[in-house]
């Protein structure tokens, strides 16, 4: 009998699973304090524990669950919800893109399996290990952080829900907080200072205009999809691609 | 909280399996077209301002630019630290504090 996660690749190594474990472990910590933010926010804005344990483990996608939850709060229509979620998610599009061809020869059952959890920093730390990335030490990576994360939300969603009067304390400012956070990390190039500011002045117009949180939706597709069409091509490095 | 909690979970679970699956089942050696990867570098460059500003600056549908608005000054402190490379969770936490305490003051 073959182990099942690979037929004719090389066999798996637990040495090399280790290894992508160890480099992960510096980012472990702070994983974790992302997940127990968010399990404490979530449940505070008024999800149930097993919602926030449900959309921790289905969707595992930090931003995106992140944006989703004030959005559930207020009361944003379900459509508009999970579009958003897409679009905040696209990237996995070029971090899967490049992961992929590592992968050849595992079980397409595994890579469907593996695919969900294609994260930020298990990517970066991938890619920053080798190029092509190593496909062990990516899944060491994503070990480690799937196990950080939903730690840390288990740990959050237990004690959020002992704060009272959260605003109070200025919580809810801590989602438009943690993106503006996101954002001012990546800006490395004047391009991406005129996308970020162009689609902030672009986003808070549709938002005095338009119902139901479309303008995140609207503003990140066309504001992305114009400065890409008519940007020079400089540097569009894969590694760029870990984001939110 | 509202009834369709449990659905819109499911959703964005199928919304996001499909930005990771497609990719990578197809297991392609082609790298994908420049204007699309630069494209998709710059999605969350967009989307995340477009998120972030209207909380900040749109209070119950109208422009809240003036200095009394905490949330402004929260999210000047928070843009400053993070773009000085201080931890995302710490300038998150200072950003919160800064808030607390400017609506204690108010």
């Amino acid at each position: 009998m073959t182990p099942g996660l690979s037929a004719g690749a090389r066999p798996p190594c637990a040495g090399t699973v280790r290894e992508g474990i160890t480099a992960s472990l510096a980012l472990v910590p702070s994983v974790f304090v992302y997940g127990t933010v968010f399990g404490g926010l979530a449940v505070q804005s008024g999800l149930t524990m097993a919602q926030v344990l449900g959309m921790s483990v289905l969707v595992f996608a930090g931003a995106s669950q992140f944006v989703a939850v004030p959005m559930l709060a207020t009361g944003a229509p379900a459509v508009a919800i999970i579009v958003t979620t897409y679009v905040v998610n696209m990237r996995h599009y070029l971090m899967a893109a490049t992961l992929a061809p590592s992968f050849r020869g595992f079980r397409r059952a595994w890579l469907a399996l593996i695919a969900h959890v294609i994260n930020d920093e298990s990517f970066a730390i991938a890619v920053a290990r080798s190029r092509p990335p190593d496909a062990w030490i990516y899944l060491g990576s994503a070990l480690a952080i799937c196990g950080a994360f939903t730690g840390g939300v288990v740990v959050g969603v237990s004690v959020g829900g002992l704060v009272e009067r959260p605003e109070r304390y200025g919580l809810d400012f801590a989602f438009p907080a943690v993106f503006l956070a996101l954002v001012a990390v990546q800006l490395r190039r004047r391009a991406d200072w005129l996308v970020a500011v162009g689609a902030a002045v672009v986003a808070v117009a549709l938002a005095l205009v338009l119902p139901g949180n479309w303008h995140i939706v609207v503003t990140g597709l066309v504001v992305s999809a114009v400065a890409a069409w008519v940007l020079p091509l400089d540097d569009v490095d894969p590694r760029d691609a870990r984001a939110a | 909280m509202r009834s369709d909690v449990w659905l819109v979970i499911i959703g964005m679970a199928v919304a996001t399996y499909l930005t990771r699956a497609p990719m990578f089942l197809a297991l392609a050696r082609r790298p994908l077209p420049p204007r699309v990867r630069l494209w998709l570098r710059l999605v969350p460059l967009a989307v995340l301002p477009a998120l972030a500003v209207p909380l900040v600056l749109v209070r119950d549908g109208r422009l809240a630019l003036g200095w009394t608005n905490p949330a402004l000054w929260g999210a000047a402190v928070v843009f400053v630290l993070a773009a000085w490379r201080v931890n995302l969770l710490a300038s998150v936490a200072i950003a919160v504090a800064v808030v607390a305490l400017l609506r204690t003051l108010a």
